[in-house]
C-alpha cells in the first residue's frame, strides 16, 4: 500500500529545546490515523511541520512520495494536504459561505483572477453549497463566521479544510471543547467528510480516537512510542505505561 | 439555493452616481465649484485606490502619493512631448499613459513593500515615499526639482472638437475617468483576488493554507491600486498643468491616508464622501482662513476616535432605524446634539483664530464676528470664547447621552422584534 505520508528522521527544535527528536512514521493512503499522546508530547508541532507552518531542524517529509520537507503552506496546500486547527482559525468578518468559498478558489483554478467575477462562477458556488450542506450550515450561509456558536465554528473549520478537495486531510483536536453531543456529531461529520481520503487527526478524546482511526501513533516526549491497530495499541504494555499509566491496567475505552 | 437576485439598488445608486457626475457643473454653477469639482474627482479616484489597499487589503500605505506623482511625471512629459509634436496621443488617453506608469512604480515598488504584511509594510512604504521624493529633488533634469514641470494641455488638434483649455471640458474627462475607475475598482472586490485580499486581510494565515501566497496577493491588489492611482496622477496633471516635487509627497500620501479614513475605510463609498470633504476643507476652507490644516487634524482625530468607520459608517448605521421608522424620535436629540457641537466649534473657532492672529507677523489683531469687533491682545475675548468652548462641550456631553440612550433602546427593539 502507498504512503500519503512518510516522516523520515523528523527533528523539531526551538532553540535549545527539542520538541520533535527523530520521528518516522509512514501514513497510508486512504487510512485514518490517529496521533495521541500526553500534552507537550509535541502533536501539534508535528502538525505544524507536516503542513508547513514551521520549518522542520532535520529530516524529511514526503507527500504521496514527493518531498515537501519546509516547502510554505500554500505549495503544500496546493500539493493536495490540507489542515484544521486546534484555535478556530477562520475568516471572522465573512459569512459562512464566503469562507467555504475561499477554501475552494485555489483548487477550482480561479488562483489570483480579477477578470472573473467571483458570483458568477457556478462550479465555485456548487461545490461552496455542497460543502456547507455537508457541514451542516446551509442554513447559515450568510451569517458572519464571528457570530457562529463555538460548534458551529468547529464544523467551518472543518468544511474550510476539506472545501479545496485535498486528498491528505489534517485535523487537529477536531473536538475539542465540544459536549457529548457536540463530540458525536463532528464524528460523523469527520467519518462521512474523510471518506475516500486519508485523514491524519491530533485528539485527545479517547472514544473519538478508538472509534474513527484505523491505526494509532503514540507520541511521547517527541518520539513515537509505537503505531497500530486499535487493538494493538490498547494491548501495548509500553502505551499503557508511558500514556495511559500505570493506574490504567485496562485498557481504555469510550 | 436561489441564483442572486437582480441587484436592483446596485444599479439604482451607479446610475445616480453617473447622473451626479454629469449633473454636478449645473448644480454647483461657477469657476471656484468647477474647481473644487474637478479636483474632487481626481482624489476620489485616488482615494479609492488607496482604500484598495488599506480597506480591502489590510495594508496601510504612507507612501501612496509615489505612484500618482510619477504617473503625474510621466504624463507631463508625454504631454510635452506631443505639444513639441515628437508624436500624437489624444489628450483623453493620456490618464492611461499615467495608469500605466503607476502600474510600473508598483511592480517595482510593490514587489519590496508587499513582502511583508502589517506594521513593516507600513515602514516600507514610508521610507519608500521618502526615497521617491529625495530622487525627485536630486534629478532636477527629469523632475524639474522644486519648481516642477510645467506643461500645456491644449496640444495638437482638437479631440472630437475638444481642446481641453475650458475648464468644463477638463471636469467632464475627469468625470468620465473617475465613473470608469470607480466602476472597474468595485468591479475588482467582486473577483477572486479582490476577496481572497479581503481574507488575506482578516487572517493571513488561513489565506495561505487554503493555498494562497499572501504575498502574492498583496503584490497583485498593489499593482492594481497603483494603476488607478497612476490615472488619477495623470488627470491632476492635466488640470493643473504642472507636476512637481509636492505631487509624490508624504505630504500628498498622508493627505489621502486622511480623506480615505474621514470617509470610511469599511465601505467601498467610504472613500468617495472622504474625498469630497477633503477638498472642502483644502480648497474651500484654506480660502477662509490659515488655520484649516488645524481644523482638518482635529476633525480627523475626532473622527478616528469617535467614527473609526469613517462618515459612511455613521450614514449607514441610520439605515435601519430609518426603514423601521424610527428615525423620528431620533430627530430632536441629533438636532439638540448638533446645536452643541456647533456651539462648543465656535469656541474652538474664536480661539484658534485668535492664536493665528497673535501668531502672524503684521497681521491685525482685530477680528469681526457678526458685527461685533474685538482685539485678540485684549482678556475679554479670550475669556469669552472659552466660556462658549467650555458650555459648548458640558452641553454636548448631555446631548450626547440623550442619543446613546434613545440609540440604545430603539436598537434593543429593534434586535427584540429581529428575534
Amino acid at each position: 500500500m502507498k504512503n500519503a505520508i512518510a516522516l523520515r528522521e523528523v527533528h523539531k527544535s526551538f532553540g535549545t529545546t527539542k520538541i520533535i527528536g527523530g520521528v518516522s512514521l509512514e501514513i497510508r493512503e486512504g487510512e485514518r490515523h490517529a496521533i495521541i499522546g500526553p500534552n507537550g508530547a509535541g502533536k501539534s508541532t508535528l502538525f505544524n511541520l507536516i503542513s508547513g507552518r514551521y520549518e522542520v531542524s532535520a529530516g524529511r517529509i514526503l507527500l504521496h512520495d514527493a518531498d515537501i520537507t519546509n516547502l510554505r503552506p500554500f505549495e503544500i496546500n496546493r500539493k493536495g494536504l490540507s489542515r484544521s486547527f486546534q484555535v478556530t482559525n477562520i475568516f471572522h468578518n465573512m459569512s459562512v459561505y464566503e469562507n467555504v468559498r475561499c477554501g475552494v478558489l485555489w483548487s477550482a483554478g480561479y488562483r489570483y483572477s480579477f477578470w472573473h467575477r467571483v458570483g458568477g462562477l457556478r462550479d465555485v458556488r456548487r461545490r461552496a453549497e455542497e460543502v456547507m450542506e455537508r457541514i451542516g450550515l446551509a442554513r447559515r450561509r450568510n451569517a458572519l463566521a464571528g457570530t457562529l456558536t463555538y460548534a458551529e465554528q468547529r464544523a467551518l473549520e472543518i468544511g474550510v479544510t476539506i472545501a479545496g478537495g485535498a486528498s491528505v486531510v489534517l485535523l487537529d483536536e477536531p473536538t475539542s471543547g465540544m459536549s457529548r453531543t457536540e463530540t458525536a456529531q463532528v464524528v460523523e461529520l469527520i467519518r462521512s467528510v474523510t471518506e475516500g481520503r486519508t485523514l491524519v487527526m491530533v485528539e485527545h478524546d479517547m472514544g473519538v480516537v478508538f472509534g474513527l482511526a484505523d491505526r494509532i501513533s503514540v507520541l511521547v516526549y517527541g518520539e513515537v512510542l509505537a503505531t497500530g491497530t486499535p487493538e494493538e495499541i490498547r494491548a501495548n504494555p509500553a502505551v499503557q505505561e508511558a500514556y495511559l499509566g500505570p493506574l490504567h491496567k485496562k485498557a481504555p475505552h469510550a | 439555493m436561489k441564483y442572486e437576485p437582480l441587484n436592483l439598488g446596485r444599479w439604482l445608486i451607479w446610475s445616480a452616481a453617473a447622473l451626479l457626475f454629469v449633473a454636478a457643473p449645473h448644480l454647483f454653477p461657477g469657476g471656484f465649484a468647477l474647481t473644487m469639482l474637478t479636483q474632487m474627482g481626481t482624489l476620489i479616484l485616488l482615494a479609492l485606490s488607496y482604500n484598495m489597499l488599506l480597506g480591502q487589503g489590510g495594508m496601510l500605505s504612507f507612501g501612496h502619493a509615489v505612484y500618482s506623482g510619477l504617473g503625474a511625471y510621466v504624463t507631463v512629459h508625454v504631454l510635452n512631448l506631443i505639444g513639441k509634436g515628437s508624436f500624437y496621443v489624444p489628450v483623453p488617453l493620456l490618464p492611461l499613459v499615467g495608469g500605466a506608469a503607476g502600474l510600473a512604480f508598483g511592480v517595482l515598488f510593490g514587489y519590496v513593500t508587499t513582502k511583508r504584511a502589517g506594521t513593516t509594510f507600513a515602514l516600507i512604504s514610508l521610507g519608500i515615499g521618502e526615497m521617491v521624493f529625495a530622487c525627485v529633488l536630486m534629478f532636477p533634469g527629469f523632475f524639474g526639482g522644486e519648481a516642477g514641470i510645467s506643461t500645456n494641455r491644449v496640444v495638437g488638434k482638437p479631440f472630437l472638437g475638444l481642446s481641453f483649455g475650458p475648464a468644463i471640458q477638463v471636469y467632464y474627462l475627469v468625470a468620465v475617468w473617475c465613473f470608469l475607475g470607480m466602476a472597474a475598482m468595485f468591479a475588482l472586490t467582486q473577483t477572486p483576488l479582490g476577496r481572497m485580499a479581503n481574507a488575506v486581510r482578516d487572517n493571513p494565515e488561513r489565506a495561505e493554507f487554503v493555498g494562497y501566497n499572501t504575498r502574492h496577493v498583496r503584490f497583485l491588489q498593489l499593482v492594481l491600486s497603483s494603476f488607478f492611482a497612476g490615472v488619477s496622477g495623470a488627470l491632476s496633471c492635466i488640470n493643473f498643468e504642472i507636476v512637481s516635487a509636492e505631487n509624490v509627497s508624504a505630504i500628498r500620501s498622508g493627505g489621502v491616508l486622511l480623506a480615505t479614513f474621514i470617509g470610511g475605510v469599511p465601505f467601498f463609498f467610504g472613500p468617495v464622501i472622504g474625498a469630497i470633504v477633503f477638498i472642502f476643507f483644502v480648497v474651500a476652507l484654506s480660502g477662509f482662513t490659515k488655520a484649516w490644516l488645524l481644523y482638518l487634524g482635529l476633525f480627523f482625530v475626532l473622527m478616528v476616535v469617535y467614527a473609526p468607520g469613517g462618515i459612511a459608517s455613521l450614514i449607514l448605521m441610520q439605515f435601519p432605524v430609518i426603514r423601521a421608522g424610527r428615525w423620528r424620535e431620533l430627530a430632536l436629540p441629533y438636532a439638540l446634539a448638533a446645536l452643541a457641537a456647533l456651539l462648543a466649534l465656535a469656541g474652538v473657532i474664536g480661539l484658534v483664530e485668535m492664536v493665528y492672529r497673535l501668531s502672524e507677523q503684521g497681521a491685525s489683531t482685530v477680528l469681526t464676528v457678526l458685527g461685533v469687533s474685538f482685539d485678540a491682545r485684549s482678556a475679554p475675548p479670550w475669556f469669552a470664547f472659552a466660556v462658549v468652548l467650555a458650555a459648548g462641550l458640558a452641553a454636548l456631553r448631555v446631548a450626547a447621552r440623550r442619543v446613546d440612550e434613545r440609540w440604545g433602546a430603539i436598537q434593543l427593539e429593534l434586535q427584540a422584534k429581529a428575534a
